[in-house]
């Protein structure tokens, strides 16, 4: 899905689209699976809350508030692949 | 077209399913680009390899494998730096392999050797290496592929060898 497709989306605000560039990205061009890795990293950032651990809140704080909105959303991507990894459970080894 | 052309070509379904899980990111060319010619023997000539696996000098900044859109750098590997030295940051294609014997995706020490034996005149300075997740088609033709130009070109390369991943 290229740049093209998703500029176009954006433009039409066509979500559907949008958010199937997504899932793609993240199941390495498989919908499915990209739905589920998505879900997946939001449930391993869930569990690693569920004791309500001490949290650096002022890096938190001071970086939402410091950097600038495209390191921020670039962050949001790494955050996700992050948590992936640290979850054990690895897809991107291109044996889709 | 030569025969080599009409062989049964491994993975048929390939180019479907590229267009399938990736519409559009396919760069399309109508224009015929007519091969250069080697104006001198093999064994006199620089060779320089051109590789999409994402193999990378060990400690320089990881190709950025995350971002939605790509990462339009590329790296120079210096052609003398042995297996040990490199890594490899790239998603989406089985690297369980290269990661054994990097040779097999970023074939380094065949090529030292084609240059020791004298098959080839030498390497150029540098090899190159980026990351073929690349989704904006007009990028990777008009800023990182001339970028690799460009840099082939101040190697001095008689030859490119290129191989995506």
């Amino acid at each position: 899905m290229s740049l093209p497709y998703l500029k176009e989306a954006i433009q039409n605000n066509d979500s559907e689209k949008l958010i199937r560039y997504v899932r793609l990205h993240f199941g390495d061009g498989n919908e499915e699976a990209g739905r589920k890795e998505i879900d997946k990293s939001w449930i391993e950032a869930l569990k690693l809350l569920v004791d309500s651990p001490p949290t650096d809140r002022e890096f938190i704080l001071n970086t939402l508030e410091t950097k600038d909105p495209e390191t921020l959303a670039h962050l949001y991507f790494h955050l996700h692949f992050h948590l992936i990894k640290e979850s054990g459970e690895w897809i991107h080894d291109g044996n889709l | 077209m030569t025969e080599i052309f009409k062989q049964k070509q491994l993975r048929p379904e390939i180019w479907s399913t590229v267009n399938e899980r990736y519409p559009g990111s396919m760069i399309t060319k109508e224009d015929y680009v007519p091969l250069s010619h080697l104006t001198k023997p093999l064994s006199e000539s620089k060779l320089t390899f051109v590789s999409t696996s994402g193999v990378q000098p060990v400690g320089t900044m990881p190709f950025d494998t995350v971002h939605p859109i790509g990462d339009y750098t590329y790296r120079k590997i210096p052609s003398h730096l042995k297996p040990p030295e490199l890594e490899i940051h790239q998603l989406k294609y089985p690297t369980i392999g290269a990661n054994q014997d990097i040779n097999v995706i970023f074939p380094i020490e065949r090529l030292q050797e084609l240059a020791e034996e004298g098959i080839i005149g030498s390497l150029t300075e540098n090899l190159f290496s980026f990351i073929g997740y690349n989704m904006d088609p007009d990028k990777l033709e008009h800023q990182l592929a001339e970028d690799i130009a460009d840099a082939v070109v101040k190697d001095h390369a008689d030859i490119a060898l290129l191989s995506p991943a």
